[in-house]
This record gives structure tokens, C-alpha cells and sequence, in this order.
């Protein structure tokens, strides 16, 4: 094997989530042989910074964690407070909780598909997509005030109301969403050119997937039933009726329909939890000087991407002695790199955003050519170029 | 979906320490249905993992969390069995931080034995692959930003050569 | 004016940079892009090669990692060039201000020629900076 390593920085340069990630392939003319993730250029050092925070003001850095993920991760860094110091939050709380939780999904899942549109080359889709996803912004923002980082939760319930004379607007609103989402399972199981760039793209099946221990979306769409809403409930998801969504089919189509029917999912929890919601009291007395008992919590909670874990050990102070959080992208690096193997360099950029990451897209992409003892650089711009050539051949 | 109660999960709690015996798996607790912690002796941890994925489908993990407890670190491994998230705490010495490598049992924790090397230092013997995960390439080799000794204006000097932030001149 | 200023000021072409940001702003920047505000019929377009650009957008706290690429990416863009810092991250720092890993501010590693605050700010603040930038830059 001739050993020439050429790192090309393919530069940032991704219309949607740019996230920096690099990978360094070994490639074998058209087919990659071997993959190696790098990580770290977003390592801000939040496990350490959130030691000499208090309880309510780590609430602010969880938010910003991610941005996608914003409220999956204030969900679960408040249950896991929440159970170290034994408070219960009132119902209404609960269920003003699951509404945000559910509405960023379908946000997340519309971003989500109008990134994985662009990345096959169908443009057309992505603008369509987004100018639908406008709807459920603009939901968020009636209900909280932001389109993204809303700081809805806090430890001990909620801050804000829902007020009870805009659910009607709201049911509409939703109403819209299933449609258009119905539309696009349409076009996604039968159009022509989405399942030549999609079937058999990226395979990894259901055990392989099991071994290296996948979540969220990704592995429910090689057929591992895996929400943690339904194996594991937290706040009131036992009592909603919902479908558990898991597909055999493995590759990229897979990721399309599991998440485009969860979407679907989600517009159902919104709707019921506005026919249900109990009225009540929506927050606990906290304030950011109380201390809680010595004590340690594990909470997990199904964030858009998978499955999020956010472990605190608590030592008798206001501030938490160790929070430990992981992010459901880093769980799903492995599998990834099962599917990118064997595969074509063209499929590399659908491959990748198919698993939906949260570092998103690669900032670098080293080219490790075995056989020909070359360097070359590419922008993401010339990769996109090639890919479109080779499908058209 | 069926209902588990807490009983059940007990019962799993009480079945390892009954093949380890009370020195090998200690400090157990079930505070409700789904959770469990308990602490496990370095050198029998392979045993347990490998006892835990054969016996009762803990095929899952979900993390590896490193704790700077004061007196010894102490390596926790959350691993997960259909919605039962049972976390083995393994304490390890400050004067030899190393832990046996579950890479071999549980192929999916190859980047989190990586992530608890370079935060708070604790080798992975075994790992097929030990590199620098998250921190820069150019950051100095004993600087683990997790460890209590290191706070923050001291990480920053020792590895940007002075103190800086809104503080500081 | 002269044609090179008109066509400057008429057609401003960005690119985007994230530097360690979480996502939030970066998603406000492509949603410009989108039926809704679209920049595209002023003119812009959001560019792939920092070769063919006249405007970096940068968002995010600056980690370690990312600065010799934040620092290469500015050196690549052809003179007349602006950098427009987006939301509080990239101006001081942001919620990570005394992290052990965070430069605060990314005009301590590029000179900046506008700041957008909001954590994130909206599309339209995002355009209305981009404008006020090519104003009064003299044009």
C-alpha cells in the first residue's frame, strides 16, 4: 500500500450546518477502503465551565450546546436535577415540556430534510422544505419568543404559559405541517431521482448496528427499535399514543422515511397534548442560591438525533461537582464509519448528512489515495460537481 | 409496551453481585425503575461487562463518564438494556490511572475510552487505537483540563503562556 | 461611482464560516437564503470558495482548533474583503466567556468590519447588518 497521506482541506463551505469535522479516507480508486473521524474544533470546554456555574445559570450554556438541539438538552439537564434533588414538577409543566420538545422535532427533521434534498443535488426540494419549516418557526416563536434557544424550562417547571385563546390558530398551523409532510412522503417513496441517489446507499444492517451501539434515527432506520420515548419513558410520554418508528430498508431511503414519519408523529403529540393539557400551576419555587442534597442522577431523553445522556453528581453545594453530557452525534460515529466503507466518493456527502449530524458537515476531508500516489485538494463545491457527474454517467 | 416495575431491576442488581460476591460489586442502588448504579473492582470489570451482555442483554453503551472524585478517579460506564440504564462506577488510583478496555465486548465504546484519556487521563489498556480525540494537536502532553488541580486561568497559562479573559490585562 | 464599486455594492457574495459555533446562527444565515427573506434578489449569494467571495460571515466562539483555519480562510479572500462577526459568540466570547478553550471574540484572530448581535439574530438583522456594511464602507 503506497503511503502518501494528502490532507485537502475542503474548505467550509456547506449551505446548511457547517459544522467542523474532519475525516480522513483511504480511498482505493472510486471506493473507500478506510475512515478516520477527527473531532474537536467545537470543543468549548462546557463540562468544566458548568462546575463553577449555579443550577440556573447552567441552564444558559446547556441551551448552547447545540443550537438544533437546544430544548433536548434543557429537557434532560433539568430532569437530572431535578431527580438529584427529589423535586416534582407540577403536570402542566410536564406537558408544556413535551409540547416544545415535540415541536423542535419537527423543526429539526424539516431542516434535517431539506439539508439531505440539497446534498443528492435537488434543490428544488430544499428551498421548498424550508419555506414549509417557516411555519413551525414561526410557531416557536408565538410560543416562546425565539426561533431558536427558547429557555422555556427551567429546574422546577417552565417559564412561560401557553395561553389558552391561540390553540385554535395553533391546531391550524399544525394541520398545515401534516399536510405538507404527507406531501413530501409522497415524493420522497416515489420520486425517481431521490431513490436512485438513496436505495442501497450506505448499507448497515441490523446487527452490525447493534454491536456498535447507534441510536436515534440512524439506527431505527436499519430496524433497532430504539426511542427512548417508548423503552424508557420520561415526563408523560407513557400516556400519549404515538407510534414506534422503525424501518428495515438500512440505507439513506431509511433515514428519509424514519424521519418524515416521525415528523408526522410529532404533529399528533403537539395536537393531543393542546386537547389534553391540564390547568395548574406551571413552575416550583427554585432559586439559584438552594443547595441540593448530595446525590447522583442519570437522565435520558430521545433528542432529535438520538439518544442524549446527561449524568450530574451533586456534592451538597448550589453548583453540580461533575456534569457529564453526550451528544447522540458522538454515538453514532461508529456506524457511520461502518457505512462509509465500501462505499463510492460520490456518496460520501449523502452518507454523511444522512446520519443527520450534529457537527454537521465536514469542514476537511483528507483523500488517502492507495494506488495512485496523489495529493488533491477539493472544495466542497468541486466534490458536489463530481458527485452530480458521476450519478449522470 | 409493558410497565417494568422496580422489583425486576433489582433482581438484576442482586443476581451480579450474587456471581461476584459483595468485595468484586459493592454500593449498589436502584432508586427507581430503569436506573441502577453500582461500584465494581478494576480488575473484575471485564468479567462484569462481558456477565452483563451474555446474561441479561446489555449489549448498549451509551457513555463513558470520568470523575475527578478527589482521593482516586473514578471511570463510570453507563451501559443500557432495553430502557434499563445500569451505570458501573470502577474507582482507579491517581498514581495509576489505567482501566482495562471493554473495546472488545462493546464495540461502540472506541471513542468514549478516547474522550476519558484525553479529559481527565486515564489510559485504556488494549484500545486499538489510543489517539487524541478532542483536544488540539498542539496542547501540552499532561494538561488534563478535568482533573480539580487544573482551573481555568491556570489551564490557560500553562498552555497559551498567560493569563487571559475579562479579568485580566 | 465608478462600475467595479456598482457591481461591488449590487452583488455581494458571502461565505460562511463556523468557528466552533453551536448551530444556531448558522441556521439564521442559510434561512436568509430561503423564499421566505431571500437575499438572493439583492444580489447576494452564499459562495462555497473563500476565492470568489467578498464577505466572511462568521459565527461561533473560537476554539483552539479552529484558529489557523479561521486565520487561512480570511488570507484566501481577495482584497476588497469584509468580515461581518454574527451573534454574541463571535463578538465577545458569548455564554462561554471563562472557558478554558474559547478565544473570546474572533476579532482577537481577524479584523472585524461589523457586529450582529443576538444569540441567534434574526435572518432580517443578519441582511440588515450585511447592508449597513456596504453603506458605509464607503460606496
Amino acid at each position: 500500500m503506497s503511503e502518501r497521506e494528502f490532507v485537502i482541506p475542503v474548505g467550509p463551505q456547506h449551505p446548511a450546518l457547517k459544522e467542523p469535522e474532519s475525516f480522513l479516507f483511504t480511498v482505493d480508486g472510486e471506493v473507500v477502503v478506510d475512515v478516520e473521524p477527527r473531532i474537536g474544533y467545537n470543543h468549548r470546554g462546557i463540562e468544566k465551565a458548568m462546575e463553577s456555574r449555579n443550577y440556573i445559570q447552567n441552564l444558559y450554556i446547556t441551551e448552547r450546546v447545540c443550537g438544533i438541539c437546544s430544548n433536548a438538552h434543557q429537557t434532560a439537564y433539568t430532569g437530572a436535577v431535578e431527580e438529584v434533588g427529589g423535586i416534582e414538577i407540577p403536570e402542566r409543566a410536564k406537558y408544556i415540556r413535551v409540547f416544545m420538545q415535540e415541536l423542535e422535532r419537527i423543526h429539526s427533521h424539516l431542516l434535517w430534510l431539506g439539508v439531505a434534498a440539497h446534498e443528492i443535488g435537488f434543490d428544488t426540494m430544499f428551498y421548498y422544505v424550508w419555506r414549509d419549516r417557516e411555519v413551525v418557526m414561526d410557531l416557536l416563536e408565538e410560543v416562546s419568543g425565539n426561533r431558536c434557544n427558547y429557555a422555556m424550562a427551567t429546574v422546577g417547571g417552565v417559564r412561560r404559559e401557553l395561553p389558552k385563546n391561540k390553540y385554535p390558530k395553533w391546531h391550524k398551523m399544525l394541520d398545515k405541517l401534516a399536510e405538507r409532510t404527507n406531501y413530501y412522503i409522497k415524493v420522497a417513496s416515489t420520486e425517481k431521482t431521490i431513490l436512485e441517489r438513496a436505495v442501497g446507499v450506505g448499507y448497515l444492517g441490523k446487527e452490525d448496528m447493534i454491536r456498535l451501539s447507534g441510536c436515534g434515527p440512524n439506527a431505527r432506520s436499519s430496524g433497532v427499535p430504539c426511542d427512548i420515548r417508548k423503552i424508557s419513558p420520561y415526563l408523560i410520554y407513557d400516556e400519549i399514543p404515538f407510534e414506534h418508528v422503525y424501518v428495515d430498508n438500512g440505507d439513506v431511503l431509511g433515514q428519509v422515511l424514519v424521519r418524515v414519519l416521525e415528523t408526522l408523529e410529532s404533529v399528533k403529540i403537539c395536537k393531543w397534548v393542546l386537547d389534553n393539557i391540564p390547568d395548574g400551576e406551571i413552575a416550583v419555587k427554585f432559586n439559584p442560591m438552594q443547595r441540593l442534597p448530595e446525590g447522583e442522577a442519570v437522565y435520558l431523553v430521545e433528542a432529535q438525533r438520538g439518544e442524549l445522556i446527561h449524568y450530574t453528581i451533586s456534592d451538597g453545594r448550589n453548583m453540580p461537582y461533575r456534569h457529564k453530557i453526550r451528544a447522540p452525534t458522538l454515538g453514532n460515529i461508529p456506524s457511520l464509519v461502518k457505512r462509509l466503507k465500501g462505499g463510492y466518493i460520490a456518496d460520501i456527502p449523502i452518507t454523511l448528512a444522512g446520519i443527520d449530524p450534529c457537527f454537521s458537515c465536514t469542514d476537511r476531508m483528507a483523500f488517502y489515495d492507495e494506488g495512485k500516489d496523489k495529493t488533491w485538494t477539493w472544495t466542497e463545491g468541486e466534490l458536489s460537481k463530481y458527485r452530480k457527474g458521476w450519478y449522470s454517467r | 409496551m409493558k410497565k417494568v416495575s422496580v422489583e425486576e431491576h433489582t433482581k438484576v442488581v442482586e443476581d451480579l453481585v450474587k456471581e461476584f460476591g459483595e468485595e468484586n460489586v459493592y454500593n449498589t442502588k436502584v432508586p427507581r425503575a430503569y436506573r441502577a448504579f453500582a461500584h465494581v473492582n478494576r480488575e473484575k470489570l471485564l468479567d462484569v461487562v462481558k456477565y452483563l451482555k451474555e446474561e441479561h442483554g446489555f449489549i448498549h453503551v451509551t457513555t463513558i463518564s470520568g470523575v475527578d472524585m478527589g482521593e482516586n478517579y473514578e471511570v463510570v460506564y453507563h451501559l443500557r438494556s432495553e430502557g434499563f440504564s445500569f451505570s458501573l462506577k470502577v474507582p482507579v488510583p491517581k498514581d495509576d490511572p489505567k482501566v482495562p478496555s471493554i473495546v472488545d465486548i462493546l464495540n461502540g465504546a472506541v471513542l468514549y475510552e478516547r474522550e476519558v484519556n484525553d479529559l481527565l487521563g486515564v489510559f485504556p489498556e488494549g484500545h486499538p487505537d489510543p489517539k487524541r480525540l478532542i483536544l488540539a494537536y498542539d496542547w501540552p502532553e499532561g494538561v488534563h483540563p478535568l482533573r480539580k488541580e487544573w482551573d481555568i486561568q491556570t489551564i490557560r497559562e500553562k498552555v497559551d503562556g498567560k493569563k487571559w479573559g475579562k479579568d485580566v490585562e | 461611482m465608478s462600475i467595479l464599486t456598482w457591481a461591488r455594492t449590487h452583488s455581494p457574495w458571502l461565505i460562511h464560516f463556523n468557528a466552533g459555533a453551536c448551530n444556531a446562527c448558522d441556521i439564521e444565515v442559510v434561512a436568509a437564503l430561503t423564499p421566505r427573506f431571500d437575499v438572493e434578489r439583492f444580489g447576494a449569494l452564499l459562495k462555497g470558495s473563500p476565492r470568489h467571495a467578498d464577505v466572511m460571515v462568521v459565527s461561533g466562539s473560537v476554539p483552539r482548533k479552529i484558529r489557523d483555519r479561521l486565520k487561512r480562510i480570511y488570507e484566501q479572500m481577495p482584497e476588497p474583503k469584509f468580515v461581518v462577526a454574527v451573534g454574541s459568540c463571535a463578538i465577545s466570547g458569548g455564554v462561554f466567556q471563562d472557558c478554558y478553550n474559547v478565544m473570546e471574540g474572533v476579532d482577537k484572530i481577524i479584523p472585524v468590519n461589523a457586529y450582529i448581535p443576538g444569540c441567534p439574530p434574526k435572518p432580517e438583522a443578519i441582511l440588515d447588518g450585511v447592508v449597513k456594511l456596504l453603506m458605509s464602507a464607503g460606496y
